[in-house]
C-alpha cells in the first residue's frame, strides 16, 4: 500500500470531516479569489470606459462628481452651466475639440445623453469610438425646430427593446416630444452602451425650465487641447473664475484608484485573518486526526513503515485537502466575481470580468497548499514521534 | 609566489570595480525644466547640446499631469503641478512639458502635489504623435518613483546645455 492509497484511505474513513475542512478551505479561498477579481474588474472597467477627452469644464462643485457623471453616468447630474462656456472653448485657438454635453432624465433606466454630431467624431485619437450597428446618427437640427431623433446605445437598446423607427417618451408630460429611434450602436464597452442620445436642440425643447425660461443650459464641455502641453493652461484658465470649473478626468479617477487601494488595504487584513483561520481549522482538523489514528500509525510503523512516511503520509493529507479546497475556492470564487460583476454592470458600474487567467490562480493555489503543509507540519511531528510500543498496548 | 597571488587578487579587484554596474544613479544624468526650456529656439527647434541626450538615460523630476489614460501609460511631466490652485506659479507650457511614456508595468500611487522621479531614454524634437499630439521633449520606457524632498529648478538656477 502506498503513502497515495493510504491518504486516500483516511479522507474516505472521515469523509464528513475531511468534506466540511474542504468546503471551509474552499469558502476561504474563493473569498480571496472574488475580492481580488473584483476589485481587479472595477478598476479596469474604469480604465476601459475613461474618456478620450483630456479635460471636462462643469460647474463649481465636485470634479469627482462631474466627472463620474459626464464620463460614467454615475451619480447626480452637477448643476447647467451656460451655452456661452461652449461658444468661447470652441473659439479657444487653443482646443482642438470641444463637445458639450447635458445629462437628462432617464427612460426605464437608461439616462437621455443630449449632444452634437461631435461626440460621434471619428478623431484619430479616439480610443473608443461609438460606431452604428444599425441606422443613422440624429440630426444636428436648429435649435427652433427640434426633430426629436434618438441613438441608443447597444445596452440601451437589448433593455428597452426599441428599434429604428419606434416611438417613446416616459411620463405623461413627455407624451408631447416622443423621440424617435434612428440608430443603435455597437457595444464599445463603456457607459455609452446604456445612454439614449438625443440633439441639444430636442433636450432644450423636452426640458421645462429651459423652454419657459428660453435658455440652452449644458451640463458639461469634453475638451480635447491641440497640444497637451496647453492642458494645465485651460485647467487654471476654467478655474480660476467663481461659477465654472475644469477638471483632468485621468486625474479623478487616479484618485478614485487611491481610495481603492486604501479598501484593498483593508481587504488584505480581513483576508489575511481568513487564511489564519481557515490554517487553524485545518490544523485542528489533522490534529484531532492523528490523535486518533495513533494506534494505526503504530500498526504500520511495526509492519515496517519509516518514520519519514509517516510524516510523509500526514502532511500529504493536509496537503490534499488543502489542494481540494484551493481548487474549488478558485473556481467558487470565479463564479462568485462573475455573478457580482453581471450585478454592477447591470447597475450601470463601471466593471470588467477580469476572469482571464494570470498569476493570481497558481500563486493561490501554491499559496494554500503551503498553508496545507504548515497546518499539517505538528500533526505530521506527532505522527513521527508516536512510539509502537506505547500504542499498540491492549485496549 | 605570495607576492605574485597578492598582485593577481589586486587586479582582479581592480578589474571587478571597473567592470562592475555602476552605483545607483552614477551614470545616469539628470536633466531640469532649466535646461529644456533654455534649449528651446523661436523656430520649434532645440539645441544641440539638449539633442546630445538623445537616445540615452537620462533622470527628470516633476509633478504628474495625467493628461493619458487613467492606467498612466502616458502622462505629462511638469515643473508645475497641475491640479493644485496654482497658488504661485502659472501654469508651464511646452517648453516645460516632458511627455513621458511609462515601461510596461508601472505601478505608483498618483498625487498632484508630490514630486516624481524619471528615469528613461531621452528624446528631444519636434514631433507629432497620432495619440498625444505635438512635443518636443519626450521620455520613453520610463520608471517612475517618488522623490522625497526634490527640488524643481526654474530657468536661471542651472546652465543651459
Amino acid at each position: 500500500m502506498t503513502p497515495v492509497t493510504v491518504v486516500w484511505r483516511y479522507l474516505q474513513g472521515r469523509f464528513v470531516t475531511s468534506a466540511l475542512t474542504v468546503v471551509s478551505v474552499a469558502l476561504g479561498v474563493s473569498l480571496v479569489i472574488a475580492s481580488v477579481l473584483l476589485t481587479r474588474g472595477i478598476k479596469e472597467g474604469f480604465i476601459a470606459g475613461a474618456t478620450d477627452y483630456n479635460l471636462i469644464v462643469g460647474a463649481k462643485g465636485s470634479p469627482t462628481q462631474l466627472v463620474l457623471n459626464v464620463v460614467f453616468r454615475m451619480d447626480a447630474p452637477t448643476p447647467n452651466i451656460p451655452l456661452s462656456a461652449y461658444e468661447d472653448l470652441r473659439a479657444d485657438p487653443r482646443v482642438e475639440a470641444a463637445v458639450p454635453v447635458a445629462m437628462g432624465d432617464a427612460y426605464q433606466g437608461f439616462r437621455y445623453v443630449a449632444t452634437s454630431e461631435a461626440y460621434f467624431a471619428p478623431l484619430p485619437w479616439r480610443r473608443h469610438l461609438p460606431a452604428l450597428a444599425t441606422g443613422r446618427l440624429f440630426r444636428s437640427d436648429a435649435p427652433e425646430r427640434p426633430d426629436y431623433e434618438a441613438v441608443l446605445g447597444a445596452d440601451a437598446a437589448r433593455g428597452t427593446g426599441l428599434k429604428p423607427e419606434d416611438r417613446f417618451y416616459e411620463g405623461e408630460e413627455m407624451a408631447a416630444y416622443p423621440l424617435r429611434v434612428v440608430g443603435v450602436l455597437r457595444p464599445t464597452g463603456t457607459a455609452d452602451d446604456r445612454a439614449i442620445f438625443i440633439s441639444l436642440a430636442s433636450y432644450w425643447e423636452m426640458n421645462e425650465i429651459s423652454r419657459k425660461a428660453m435658455i440652452k443650459p449644458l451640463t458639461a464641455i469634453l475638451i480635447r487641447p491641440k497640444r497637451l502641453s496647453d492642458l494645465t493652461a485651460l485647467h487654471r484658465g476654467w478655474n480660476v473664475g467663481p461659477d465654472l470649473q475644469a477638471a483632468l478626468p485621468s486625474a479623478i479617477l487616479l484618485n478614485i484608484f487611491n481610495l481603492l487601494g486604501l479598501v484593498e488595504d483593508v481587504l488584505a487584513v480581513v483576508l489575511a485573518v481568513v487564511a489564519v483561520v481557515v490554517g487553524l481549522y485545518l490544523f485542528v482538523t489533522m490534529y484531532n486526526a492523528t490523535l486518533e489514528r495513533r494506534r494505526e500509525i503504530a500498526t504500520m510503523r511495526a509492519l515496517g513503515a519509516r518514520r519519514a512516511t509517516v510524516l510523509g503520509i500526514v502532511l500529504l493529507e493536509s496537503c490534499v485537502i488543502a489542494g481540494l479546497g484551493g481548487l474549488a475556492g478558485i473556481l467558487g470564487g470565479h463564479g462568485v466575481a462573475a455573478l457580482g460583476a453581471s450585478l454592477l454592470a447591470a447597475r450601470g458600474g463601471p466593471v470588467t470580468h477580469a476572469l482571464a487567467l494570470s498569476a493570481l490562480q497558481p500563486v493561490t493555489f501554491g499559496a494554500v497548499v503551503a498553508l496545507g503543509a504548515l497546518a499539517g507540519l505538528l500533526p505530521a511531528v506527532l505522527a513521527y514521534r508516536t512510539e509502537v510500543a506505547e500504542n499498540l498496548a491492549p485496549l | 609566489m605570495r607576492a605574485t597571488a597578492t598582485a593577481l587578487a589586486l587586479v582582479l579587484a581592480l578589474a571587478g570595480l571597473s567592470i562592475g554596474p555602476p552605483a545607483r544613479g552614477e551614470e545616469i544624468p539628470r536633466l531640469t525644466f532649466a535646461q529644456l526650456a533654455d534649449s528651446m529656439r523661436a523656430n520649434l527647434g532645440v539645441t544641440q547640446g539638449i539633442k546630445a541626450y538623445n537616445g540615452r538615460e537620462i533622470e527628470i523630476q516633476g509633478f504628474i499631469i495625467p493628461a493619458g489614460p487613467p492606467d498612466l501609460s502616458f502622462f505629462l511631466l511638469s515643473r508645475v503641478s497641475g491640479t493644485g490652485n496654482y497658488c504661485c506659479e502659472l501654469p508651464s507650457g511646452q517648453d516645460e512639458t516632458v511627455y513621458v511614456y511609462t515601461a510596461r508595468g508601472v505601478s505608483l500611487r498618483y498625487d498632484p502635489v508630490r514630486v516624481y522621479r524619471i528615469r528613461g531614454v531621452f528624446e528631444a524634437g519636434h514631433q507629432v504623435d497620432r495619440s498625444y499630439g505635438v512635443s518636443f521633449f519626450r521620455v520613453r520606457d520610463a520608471r517612475v518613483e517618488e522623490a522625497v524632498g526634490a527640488r524643481i529648478f526654474k530657468v536661471g538656477e542651472t546652465k543651459g546645455p
